[in-house]
């Protein structure tokens, strides 16, 4: 057979059909980690709006545009936002298109799994906002602490559906991790040995595990607060015996390694981007590689950082005080490869490298006043004040923002087959990297000043007057430099310059495709024998005689979790419409339990459980389903 | 150039050449296992902390423990008929295979049964709203029921299932999943029962 008939053919097998049944039923990883990518872009300018607001209401002192109880509501849902439903979703969008196109397989392990991940961040995302729109948002921070979230001091449904809206969404990045995990280990291309793989499988790894065992404890401290809440249980009243800061040990036994979980992979992307555009491999792959898996471990050994002011023994905080400046330590040596790679290599300044550039500078400076705020005794001084918002911010638009503009800049050509405008790309690169600046160091010095955080407005003569106005502006100027960057989206998509396969010069295996890729991929599995498969003399996809082709249904090589010898085939499942309705029964499920309506709850997972066994159950004769 | 890939036939058989997968499957029970057992944790650190600075807990009256004594039973006895099962699926001995997982299912309601009771006998003296130990005491029992009921929901399913084939054959191993599942059930029994019962009674005998 020659080639094309080959691709005719496997483009019938893999490709989804075009009609609405199909855009429901779709288990394809690339179409699957676009709307990934969309509805957390989408999310962050929901997030983003909110922030925009709260800038306008500190820009000048006593002003009341909105009431404090709004204030306490937009504050939580912005950080709940950004926190949950944009920074790990994003990356979880990049991780679901480009990881099985990175280690040549033609889709994730568990496709069907992967659909219900989607679905169900999706109705989480919409359950956490049904209660703003009720007028009844959670409004105690994104970290909620007890015993202020009780029923007695937060009446209304926000926390409610703060504690269901984020078990669902837990449950989603489990079920995400878990389909990460095998798919790295054990779906790379014939060849790719774990030390060859690319540096974004070593950050997607991390964070799968650590996705696996912190999610539990933000579970349970959810049901916790849930039963307190509405079932007279007394896990945080300590008229009951409970103590509120169970809820604290617990959350930050989660938040923490959570914070890694939105950050590496983001770091990871820079390690991608800068080799390419310094035109040299990068310097201490392992390094980096080993950096990166350390950080996860020893994130789950820091969470105490986040209660120095509560009160523990010295010998407690100086060990969680060594922990986190250890860990800042795993940080310095990427960016320290990062930096020698840039030295060694020749740069090619596109919009991408600009925003990996950036993210450099800035994440060293959050990174530093993290390590100022890791010494005991600037955190009693600075905690609960804006140094802590600025050093936030810093971290977080450093370490997630800028490195995922980075990637889109990077890899929308692989996804829709266009260039963006560069021009159009560095003008709105400069224009949000000032704007960062000027809205959010100013934060730091009114920190210092004793501004608190989480205040719905201030008098005048405090002297935070200034510098707040100063934000203000920053933050729109922030927001214009996003917008010019939707808009290069947007315009690019149709009238962009054809990209081509590969036009970078890059040296992963994403860029030996089309582009866009098709359904199946590519023709013939790659074989690779070295980290650079683009860069080195070799052809991955040398295949005169179509041996590596497996065109006898959906399927897809299982490989040697080491090695990556071939030992098996992979029977990839079909469309279904399983994976939505799945997510749609536990929606009812958890929004009936953030009403109470306990008849319904029940309904709700018997339903559940129903289309979990539909999914299963065998289709056809002699296959057996889970 | 690098074609060590050991597959030496024309395209479309080359999938009968390899086996099937048949891991996929069993990889993910074990995570959603490892998983699950550090919710358990998470619960079981909750009860120690809550412990803590408290001069009135269990030990003034700790748990009864004689359902919990047939409820370890129950689950060891049903870890080994589903352990004989599953090999007596590798021989494809189908038949026993079957009957073994009834008899798991069967031991796995006699389990949920006895839990109703052991709930029962709590209940006369302690609710979840007494306080925090009730709290997190029924926490705790509640989910482990409830693992335990959806286990066996697992059990009845693979039971209806129409045919079983051993490994390296099908595409998918339910048997052995659900095995996978039902162990953990086994597993967090006895951690509860040694935690939340056995250690405070011992400690009644001064211990
Ligand atoms: C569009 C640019 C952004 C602006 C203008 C902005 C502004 C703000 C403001 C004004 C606050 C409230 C401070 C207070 O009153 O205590 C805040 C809090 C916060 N922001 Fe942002 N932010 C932006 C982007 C982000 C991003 C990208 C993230 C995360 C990925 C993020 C995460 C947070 C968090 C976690 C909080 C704390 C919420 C709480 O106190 O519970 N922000 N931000």
């Amino acid at each position: 057979m020659s080639t094309t008939a080959v691709a005719q053919r496997l483009k019938e097998i893999w490709e989804t059909p075009d009609s609405i049944w199909g855009k429901f039923a779709t288990v394809d990883h690339k179409e699957i980690g676009i709307r990934y990518l969309i509805t957390a872009f989408v999310l962050m300018c929901i997030g983003g709006v909110e922030a925009l607001c709260l800038r306008v209401q500190l820009a000048r002192p006593d002003m009341l545009i909105m009431p404090p109880e709004m204030y306490d509501q937009l504050f939580s849902m912005h950080g709940i936002t950004m926190i949950f439903f944009y920074a790990y979703p994003i990356l979880a969008g990049f991780s679901n298109y480009l990881i099985p196109l990175m280690i040549g397989s033609r889709d994730m392990a568990y496709p069907r799994l992967n659909a219900f991940t989607y679905w169900s961040f999706l109705f989480s995302a919409i359950l956490m906002y049904i209660a703003p729109l009720m007028g009844q948002g959670p409004h105690a921070g994104w970290f909620s602490y007890a015993p202020y979230t009780l029923y007695r001091y937060s009446p209304g449904h926000g926390m409610d559906f703060y504690a269901m809206a984020l078990i669902f969404f837990m449950i989603s990045l489990t079920a995400g991790g878990i389909n990460f995990i095998t798919t790295i280990l054990k779906m790379r291309a014939p060849g790719m040995s774990i030390n060859k793989m690319p540096l974004m499988c070593y950050s997607t790894l991390t964070i799968s595990f650590a996705g696996l065992f912190a999610a539990p404890a933000l579970i349970a401290c959810c049901v916790f607060l849930e039963l307190d809440r509405r079932w007279g249980t007394h896990f945080f009243s300590v008229a009951g015996g409970g103590n509120p800061v169970l809820w604290q040990q617990l959350f930050w036994f989660f938040g923490h390694p959570w914070v890694y979980i939105i950050f590496l992979p983001a770091t990871a992307m820079v390690s991608m981007i800068i080799p390419v555009f310094s035109r040299r491999p990068i310097v201490g792959y392992s390094y980096v590689a080993v950096s990166t898996m350390l950080t996860g471990v020893v994130g789950f050994s820091v969470w105490l950082h986040h209660m120095f002011t509560v009160g523990m023994s010295d010998m407690t905080m100086s060990f969680f005080s060594a922990g986190s400046m250890m860990i800042s330590l795993f940080t310095i040596v990427q960016i320290v490869c990062w930096v020698v790679t840039m030295w060694k290599g020749r740069l090619v300044t596109t919009t991408a490298m600009h925003y990996a550039m950036a993210t450099i500078a800035v994440l060293i400076v959050g990174g530093l006043n993290g390590v100022v705020t890791g010494i005991i005794p600037v955190d009693w001084q600075a905690h609960n004040t804006y140094f802590v918002v600025g050093h936030i911010h810093y971290v977080l638009i450093g370490g997630n923002m800028f490195p995922v503009f980075a990637g889109l800049y990077y890899w929308y050509p692989k996804m829709t087959g266009r260039m963006l405008s560069e021009k159009l790309g560095k003008v709105s690169f400069w224009v949000m990297f000032l704007g960062f600046n000027v809205g959010f160091f100013p934060m730091q010095i009114v920190g210092l000043l004793g501004m608190p955080r989480r205040i719905y407005t201030y008098p005048s003569g405090m002297g935070w007057a200034a510098m707040n106005y100063i934000e203000t502006v920053g933050a729109f100027v922030l927001a214009g430099g996003i917008l010019l960057s939707v808009i290069n989206f947007i315009v690019s998509r149709k009238s962009g310059r054809i990209a081509g396969r590969n036009p970078w010069n890059a040296d992963t295996l994403e860029w030996a495709l089309d582009s866009p890729p098709e359904p199946y991929s590519m023709v013939h599995f790659p074989t690779v024998a070295t980290r650079h498969p683009l860069w080195d003399q070799h052809d991955e996809e040398d295949d005169p005689d179509n041996m590596r082709v497996l065109d006898g249904g959906r399927l897809t090589y299982i490989t040697s979790w080491l090695d990556a010898e071939v030992v098996s085939v992979a029977k990839m499942p079909e469309e279904t419409l399983a994976p939505m309705l799945l997510a749609l029964m536990m929606f009812l499920f958890f929004l009936a339990l953030a009403f109470q309506l306990v008849i319904w709850a029940c309904g709700g997972f018997g339903a559940t459980l129903l289309v979990a066994f539909y999914w299963l159950w065998p289709r056809k004769k002699g296959e057996e389903a889970l | 150039m690098n074609h060590s890939v050991p597959i030496n036939r024309s395209s479309k058989l080359v999938a009968l050449d390899l086996p099937l997968d048949d891991t996929r499957g069993i990889w993910a029970m074990w995570m959603v296992v490892a998983t699950e057992a550090t919710l358990f944790i998470c619960f079981f650190g909750a009860y120690f902390y809550l412990e803590n600075n408290k001069d009135r807990w269990a030990y003034n009256h700790p748990p009864a423990e004689h359902w919990g004594w047939g409820m370890l039973a129950a689950i060891l006895l049903s870890a080994l008929t589903i352990w004989l099962g599953d090999r007596a699926v590798m021989r494809r001995s189908y038949g026993h295979a079957r009957a073994l997982l009834a008899l798991t299912l069967l031991l796995g309601v006699g389990y949920l049964i006895m839990q109703g009771f052991d709930f029962a006998g709590h209940w006369a003296t302690l609710t979840p709203y007494s306080n925090s130990y009730g709290s997190i005491f029924y926490v705790i029992e509640s989910f482990d029921a409830l693992h335990a009921i959806v286990g066996v929901l697992i059990l009845a399913y693979v039971l209806a299932l129409p045919h079983y084939a051993p490994a390296r054959r099908a595409p998918y191993r339910p048997y052995r999943v659900a095995a996978i599942y039902w162990y953990f059930v086994a597993t967090i029994w006895i951690a509860i029962f040694c935690l939340l019962y056995i250690i405070p009674n011992l400690r009644v005998y001064g211990f």
